[in-house]
């Protein structure tokens, strides 16, 4: 301390005030992000899709409940006009791209929340196991070993017949998701939570009378957001593409409201008879979606590495 | 210590913010503050499916010491032989498996609670780690301020933001970096720099003890020096007394008043520092000490190499813990009690205590050969070898080379040969 100095004096000195930028982890992280280019590509599909499910609706004059008059030259579906841009669908002629529109928007919906639920309830129960240890760490991972070893597909599907006889409503197609997404998560959470528990930032905060859980929430929690968040948004991909599949098994969402998945599931039958407008589009949705989220992720995992060079 | 700065807050401990202390912190030096009485830290080894413990690695067994209010006492020892972990248990990092750690009389391992956190406010650490001890999302004023926050009452205040912060930068300049650095991240800053964070830290709860784990073993070789004079200056202004862990033993040379080696979980020599490095008794002590290596080029040393590993404390060997490695028990012939009697830990003169059945029987002429920091002259207060009938070694034997340059562990494995011309009778034990 330069000695003749009092506070006050030191507080008046110009240089005092200066506040140096300082960038956090968060600020690092975005700043590699911005360099990403795969990412930033993947993050602008990914947006748009939003988009276009979000607002879309308004846009497109058509509603998603309309059906056109049976024309029974056009049995199999027009094909894509200026009127109908994506064609229309076979037998009850309602437009596409009115579905996939609508179908975007649901299942961003249905893989977003799922997702959130995975994360939220796969950070709690690996949270608890990996900070506490001991029997509680074993009990819970003996739970997620033995439902992992399930074949998920098929436990989904029953449980989508079971909850929904077979055409279930979205929140039920979410809760299915969240209901076994959050396994992987949960596993992950652990073994980060093993590691950050050892760290000597840990230590020095128990050492000062920290609270356990003020050290979860403002210690480990914090370090392990990176891992849980690359996981979330890939795990996003996942819930979209699984609940495309069980729609198109015919046990999802109610084909009244349509999802990717079920739009698909409709267009099976008359894709022989040369409608492939039905399929192609929400198909493309789906590969726009899916591409979007996986350069994203992919771009999160090496800006959120702390090792990774500004 | 001038300034306004000061009286307002880390300077004075005896200022509200910094709570009261009973008593004048000089009038009771020299008194224990930290009590370590039959120390035990052991951890289960376990096995198989139901996780069964079949063992158990005893890091600390049995450890008895203590720490001086004001002084700082030096602890070294190989790596593994359980100094750091005797430091955590201390501090209730580690949970003890039995013993007793006494803080100006209250016995630290039965805290819980509320009297555990006013403890914790009493004893705080110093990591290893400079860069693993600060968390890499928090800005220095989050790193410093949380232990405040915790220890928050109505006295000192902490609850709030703006005394809190204030504090944080009061203590930034006291480990001399600048005030303004409290919205930086860890990542902005040097070893050194980091360091100085950790030890701000540790000061701002204003401790009483300060259990200091290898605090300079990480850092550049031009850094450690201004640490240790920083902790040194600490010290004296702060009334701190320190447990300093290292395994450097030129560093606890200059920082330490009082020094204790630990071997496989035990003390085997404690003595004031100066007593220490000029008359080692136990003969694991002598070997440590030879390795410290001479600065001058031109002194040909001869070096103690110990033979063999250090034995697994998961199962230690019978009596004497160093006997399968004690060069002092091959000269003496393999006495027997070695192999079957646990040494006590006793009083060989005044504060000098050594765990060796055979102590008396090292002379300080034979210590200065090998040990560069020995003394030759006999102090007159150490009973001489005739009094209490031990075999005199006058020479120690060293083994084949004799400018040994590399560490003791490399040179372990060939350590056991000796070289032919070297006189090997009258370095055996005599009566």
């Amino acid at each position: 301390m330069d000695s003749g100095a009092t506070l006050e004096e030191l507080e008046q000195r110009p240089d005092y005030d200066v506040q140096l930028e300082s960038l956090n982890q968060w600020q690092l992280a975005w700043r590699r992000f911005k360099r990403h280019r795969m990412a930033l590509l993947g993050s602008a599909l990914f947006l748009f899709m939003v988009v276009v499910g979000l607002i879309g609706p308004f846009i497109i004059p058509y509603d998603d409940t309309k059906i056109g008059l049976p024309d029974a030259k056009f049995n199999a579906g027009r094909p894509p006009s200026i009127a109908h841009l994506f064609g229309d669908t076979g037998r009850l002629h309602r437009d596409v791209l009115t579905l996939v529109v609508n179908g975007t928007r649901l299942s961003l919906l249905i893989g977003v929340l799922a997702s959130a639920i995975s994360a939220i309830v796969g950070t709690f129960v690996g949270g608890i196991a990996g900070y506490f240890g001991g029997w509680l760490d074993t009990i819970l991972m003996r739970i997620v070993d033995a439902l992992l070893s399930l074949p998920l597909l098929f436990v989904i599907l029953a449980f989508s017949q079971f909850l929904g006889e077979g055409h279930a409503s979205w929140p039920t197609m979410v809760l299915i998701f969240g209901m076994f997404g959050w396994l992987g998560i949960a596993r992950l959470v652990r073994a980060v939570m093993l590691s950050l528990r050892e760290e000597d930032y840990v230590d020095a905060a128990r050492a000062a009378g920290v609270s356990d859980v003020r050290i979860i929430f403002r210690h480990l929690v914090p370090n392990s957001l990176s891992p849980i968040i690359v996981a979330t948004t890939l795990g996003v991909a996942g819930v979209i593409i699984g609940e495309a599949f069980v729609s198109f098994l015919g046990f999802g969402v109610d084909p009244a409201t349509p999802t990717l998945g079920n739009i698909l599931s409709g267009a099976l039958e008359f894709i022989s008879q040369g409608n492939w407008w039905w399929a192609f589009f929400p198909g493309a949705a789906i590969v726009l979606i899916v591409l979007g989220i996986n350069f994203m992720g992919d771009g999160l995992r090496d800006a959120l590495d702390p090792r990774a060079k500004v | 210590m001038t300034d306004g700065a000061a009286a307002a807050g880390p300077a004075a401990p005896t200022a509200p913010a910094a709570g009261p202390r009973p008593g004048s912190a000089d009038e009771r030096n020299g008194e224990a503050l930290v009590e370590v009485r039959d120390l035990k830290t052991y951890y289960p080894i376990k096995a198989g499916i139901l996780r069964r413990t079949v063992g158990q690695v005893r890091a600390v067994d049995g450890v008895d010491f203590e720490v001086r209010r004001g002084e700082v006492f030096g602890l070294v020892g190989e790596s593994g032989c359980g100094k750091t972990t005797l430091g955590r248990t201390i501090v209730r990092l580690e949970k003890a498996t039995s013993g007793q750690v006494l803080l100006d009389g209250g016995d630290v391992l039965s805290f819980d609670g509320r009297d555990l956190k006013k403890m914790r406010r009493r004893m705080q650490v110093i990591f290893q780690d400079p860069v693993g001890s600060l968390n890499p999302r928090m800005p220095i004023s989050d790193i410093i301020g949380e232990g405040l926050l915790a220890q928050a009452d109505k006295q000192n205040g902490w609850g709030e933001r703006k005394v809190r912060d204030k504090r944080v930068s009061d203590y930034l300049e006291v480990v001399g970096l600048r005030r303004d650095y409290t919205r930086r991240y860890p990542h902005e800053f040097s070893g050194g720099q980091r360091q100085r964070i950790g030890i701000a830290r540790a000061l701002a709860l204003s401790p009483e003890f300060i259990f200091a784990d290898e605090p300079v073993s990480a850092l550049d070789v031009s850094i450690q020096s201004q640490i240790l004079n920083l902790l040194i200056d600490l010290r004296e202004q702060f009334d701190l007394t320190f447990l300093f862990v290292a395994h450097n033993l030129s560093v606890v040379q200059y920082i330490s008043d009082r020094v204790g080696v630990m071997y496989l979980g035990k003390l085997v020599e404690m003595a004031d520092v100066a007593e220490l490095y000029a008359h080692p008794r136990h003969p694991y002590t002598i070997a440590l000490l030879s390795a410290i290596p001479d600065p001058d080029p031109r002194v040909k040393s001869r070096r103690l190499v110990l033979t063999g590993d250090v034995p697994s404390p998961a199962n230690p060997p019978s009596g004497c813990r160093f006997h399968t490695r004690c060069w002092l028990r091959r000269q003496l012939n393999n006495p027997e009690n070695c192999e079957t009697e646990d040494p006590p830990f006793r009083e060989l003169a005044s504060g000098h205590r050594v765990a060796c059945h055979w102590a008396e029987s090292v002379v300080d002429a034979a210590v200065a050969d090998v040990v560069p920091t020995a003394d030759i002259e006999v102090p007159t207060e150490l009973p001489t070898p005739q009094d209490v009938g031990a075999p005199v070694v006058t020479e120690i034997e060293t083994p084949s080379v004799t400018d040994v340059v590399e560490p003791a562990e490399e040179a372990a494995g060939t350590a056991g040969e000796a070289r032919p011309e070297e006189p090997q009778g009258p370095t055996q034990g005599r009566v």
